[in-house]
């Protein structure tokens, strides 16, 4: 008897951990967020935010002398790349530099949290929902916001942005209006987050060998067809560009997230007086999957790929997996498309230099323009001059502190150290004034190319004097031939389409949508590039319908609706 | 009545002597109760946000209910092609790894139980526990290298034989095998301990009295020690029966790619996309639910089985 009521016991505990385990998997932290209760609704949030305001509104009563008398803390979200040889994110050289400078201007004690840099999304939707987020937020994800502020989960920056200008001038300065309101809601006036800016517009570039181009003789290629026969002949004389290593070769390479290496192909495709109804209509998709012309672009690739020119595993790569770049770097890979930099970043153990190292002086990647446009034109559609999204949950109760934080941060002799450092440590002066960045040893790396981690408002260099920002672009890559750099500057700057702020308000469909859309999106493109010439349209066809039926419709319903409601039956922007 | 009440005094007495004489006992069971209490009992509050409308912000137990008495997010879950699909998935993937990955570790102890060379058994049973210890990341890492399709070792010999490669890991119906025959693989020495356990109570009499006879070994092998072993085979099967529609997460998630979604997506990964990276937490918490209610009832339906069958069962 008494084993039987063991028994039972111990099956019910199982049964019920099992019913526990199907749940506790969809509520990640619930259990700690009963804690703040009492920040109110969705609907609450503007009141509680209008609440402060009225407190907060004379800054300079909390400021003595534009200190705090007593000292306050922050914190401060930081991106963790986890890159090899990198030093602590929330404890370096640079970091001490921001704590002291803040320390003493203002008396606020700044604390950074790290969130790593490509899972930033779902670990700051935990630290959200445990309602243990940073006081200053940061992210490239605008929806994440949005969600949570319908939760009432952030705070409505707009009223800190007026009240404070007096207190806020290089905040102001840097971002302008442009920025800080970009999100305005236009009905309500909220405020849910800030853009940082890109103090460049350079996206996307192809890169190819170089020397393997001076080894065939051949030329740069300048539209589509150069590009695929120069593809063909690097397929054809593998054996004299690779020796015992030819089976290896790679003419050119994508990885799983096709929409962003092959962007400028795609974008060639893609009607270049496009109108700007119709680019923010299908514009959810920052990878481009719903434009018109997308599809050729694709269907080109699938081309490519069957003719064996493209590397055949790409979609069994995630994000952050190293295997591509290893193939860049031992000499497989003829050409690529990627960021602009991309084979520049990284110091020591960039592309370019490691490719030097392991095959040979000559060797390197150099940007070309090669995807025309139906015109003749490589025109680029680059989004507007917005980078990452800064925000303040709801659980920051010192939104003065952290608006100053953000002053602090865009002050340009601020922005300049950040991405410089030291002379003789992280940069040389050159003869005619410009910086060049050396190779940094110990706590002086920058995790980030430029620390632009910690420049949270600013992505690009930015130097106090703008010509010299210009002369030192090309210096800004340690280890790597500044005219290489300079060249890849100047190509990603040619023929820029710079994206509009279509300020029509929240589209409600987008609302959670974004990781789940982002993956159709990806399996749309992979397999339909994967697929054999004959299944192409097939495939491609069912994915899209997939994605559209999964909310993708939706979105474009609600964002032509809410245009037409804006702006009326015009087609442009007024 | 005076009868109830003595029973009740002794009870109590019996729990005080009990407690007296095992107290250390009854506390060490509290460190195992307390973590169920706290990481499974707990956060069962929160299965209501199931049937409301959540928010981050407002405690879970004033959030309205949501639409059509609560069970909103349960009809817009069948509605999704995406949920349906992995309900399928998962009850597939879950049903091959029964039908194959159930019975190996039964045929891997019968078969290492014949090894007469006692050392050779020790040396092949600990390299067969192995692989459990290695979790799916690093398996998918093994899986690449031996299986991608320009990379993979057993694909580079294939071309190097003149054959095409076999797409093991980017074609669907390659995929599900993969995706099998690993399971097996990390699983079958691990799963056979407790055979082999069940095999060493098996008495020696019997197969002496059997081989008097003129029993075989494959007599033996049907006649002794697979009968010696089926109450546990029938535990263990209802056990994993209960969790049919149960994924683990770890295993689908690190081995699917971007051309297999159509047969890699299950309920697990798909909360995971959609509740924690979409942040649909209710929409998840339904599914998680409807989840475990039907895990509870093929567990019910397994045991009643077992027990029609003349097994003990689990209880």
């Amino acid at each position: 008897m008494k084993k039987k009521v063991l028994s039972i016991l111990l099956a019910g505990t199982m049964v019920l951990s099992m019913a526990a385990c199907g749940s506790d998997a969809a509520d990640p932290g619930a259990g700690t967020q009963t804690g703040n209760s009492g920040a109110g609704g969705a609907s609450d949030a503007g009141a509680t935010a209008g609440g402060s305001e009225s407190t907060g509104g004379a800054a300079d009563g909390e400021l003595v002398d534009g200190k705090f008398a007593e000292t306050r803390s922050i914190t401060v979200e930081v991106y963790d790349r986890g890159n090899d040889g990198g030093s602590d994110p929330t404890n370096n050289m640079y970091t001490e530099y921001i704590k002291k400078g803040m320390l003493d201007t203002y008396n606020v004690e700044v604390e950074f949290v790290s969130v790593p840099r490509w899972t930033e999304v779902e670990e700051l939707n935990n630290l959200l929902a445990a309602g243990t987020a940073p006081d200053i937020c940061v992210t490239y994800d605008y929806p994440t916001i949005q969600t949570y502020a319908n939760m009432g989960g952030v705070l409505d920056m707009a009223p800190y942005i007026d009240q404070y200008k007096d207190v806020l001038p290089n905040l102001w300065n840097w971002l302008g209006e442009t920025n800080l309101y970009w999100d305005k809601d236009p009905a309500t006036g909220t405020v849910w987050g800030i853009e940082a800016k890109l103090a460049t517009s350079n996206r996307i570039n192809t890169f190819v060998r170089q020397d393997w181009l001076d080894k065939l003789g051949m030329k740069a290629p300048t539209t589509k067809q150069e590009f695929y026969d120069m593809l063909v002949a690097f397929k054809d004389n593998a054996e004299l560009l690779l020796g015992d290593d030819a089976d290896k070769i790679v003419p050119y390479s994508v990885s799983y997230d096709v929409g962003w290496r092959a962007a400028t192909l795609i974008e060639s495709f893609i009607d270049p007086d496009i109108s700007d109804k119709e680019y923010y209509i299908n514009g959810f998709d920052d990878r481009k999957l719903t434009q018109n012309g997308t599809k050729e672009a694709i269907r080109l690739l699938n081309k490519w790929y069957n003719e064996g020119l493209m590397w055949n595993d790409f979609a069994l790569y995630g994000s952050g997996d190293s295997t591509e770049d290893d193939m860049m770097k031992a000499g497989y890979v003829g050409a690529f498309s990627h960021n602009w930099d991309y084979p520049f970043r990284g110091g020591e153990d960039s592309i370019n230099a490691t490719l030097q190292e392991i095959v040979g002086e000559d060797a390197q990647f150099v940007a070309i323009d090669c995807f025309e446009d139906k015109n003749g034109n490589y025109t680029k559609f680059v989004p507007g001059p917005i980078d990452r999204k800064i925000f303040f949950p709801s659980t920051n109760d010192e939104p003065l502190a952290s608006m100053l934080y953000l002053d602090w941060i865009s002050d340009p002799a601020h922005i300049e150290y950040l991405q410089i450092g030291d002379e003789g440590v992280t940069h040389n002066v050159l003869e005619d004034g410009a910086v060049e960045i050396i190779a940094a040893q110990g706590d002086a790396i920058q995790n980030s190319g430029m620390n632009i981690d910690y420049t949270i408002t600013c992505n690009g260099l930015r130097l106090s004097d703008e010509a010299k920002t210009t002369a030192s672009t090309a210096h800004s890559y340690a280890n790597v031939d500044p005219e290489v750099v300079a060249n890849a500057n100047t190509v990603a700057q040619t023929g820029l389409k710079v994206g509009k702020n279509v300020n029509v308000g929240a589209i409600a469909a987008e609302e959670g949508m974004g990781a789940v859309l982002s993956e159709k999106r990806d399996i749309v493109y992979d397999t339909a590039l994967s697929a054999s010439v004959d299944k192409f349209d097939e495939v491609w066809d069912q994915a899209i319908k997939d994605y559209l039926g999964a909310g993708g419709q939706a979105i474009i319903d609600e964002r032509t609706e809410k245009w037409e409601a804006t702006f009326g039956d015009a087609d442009m922007l007024p | 009545m005076k009868r109830e009440k003595q029973a009740a005094l002794q009870k109590k007495t019996d729990l005080k002597v009990y407690m007296k004489r095992y107290w250390q006992l009854y506390a060490l069971l509290a460190l195992p109760l307390l973590y169920l209490l706290i990481f499974k009992y707990v956060p069962m509050i929160y299965i209501q946000i199931a049937f409301k409308k959540y928010s981050i912000v407002e405690s879970v137990w004033k959030l309205p209910l949501a639409a059509n008495h609560g069970f909103e997010y349960f009809i817009k879950a069948f509605q999704s092609k995406d949920f349906l699909l992995a309900l399928r998935n998962t009850v597939g993937l879950n049903l091959l790894d029964l039908i194959i990955g159930f019975p190996a570790p039964i045929l891997f102890a019968l078969i290492l139980n014949e090894l007469r060379f006692k050392r050779f058994k020790k040396v092949v049973q600990t390299i067969a526990y192995m692989p459990h210890f290695l979790s799916w990341v690093i398996i998918y890492g093994l899986a690449l290298q031996l299986f991608a399709p320009s990379t993979g070792f057993i694909n580079m010999i294939l071309n190097n034989l003149g054959m095409e490669s076999v797409p093991f890991l980017n074609e669907s119906h390659h995929w599900v095998a993969t995706y099998a025959g690993l399971g097996v693989w990390q699983n079958f020495g691990w799963g056979s301990i407790v055979y082999l356990a069940a095999i060493a109570g098996i008495s020696p009499e019997l197969y002496e009295a059997a081989s008097v006879d003129g029993a075989g070994r494959f007599k033996k092998m049907w006649h002794i020690t697979l009968p010696g072993i089926k109450p546990t085979i029938v535990v263990l099967l209802v056990m994993n029966l209960g969790s049919i529609l149960g994924s683990n997460f770890d295993r689908p998630f690190a081995l699917q790619n971007k051309l297999v979604m159509d047969v890699a997506n299950v309920i697990s990964t798909y909360v995971y996309k959609v509740g924690i990276k979409g942040l649909q937490f209710s929409l998840t918490t339904a599914v998680g639910l409807f989840q475990s209610v039907v895990g509870v009832f093929f567990l019910l339906l397994a045991n009643w089985i077992a027990r029609r069958l003349g097994e003990r069962g689990i209880w």
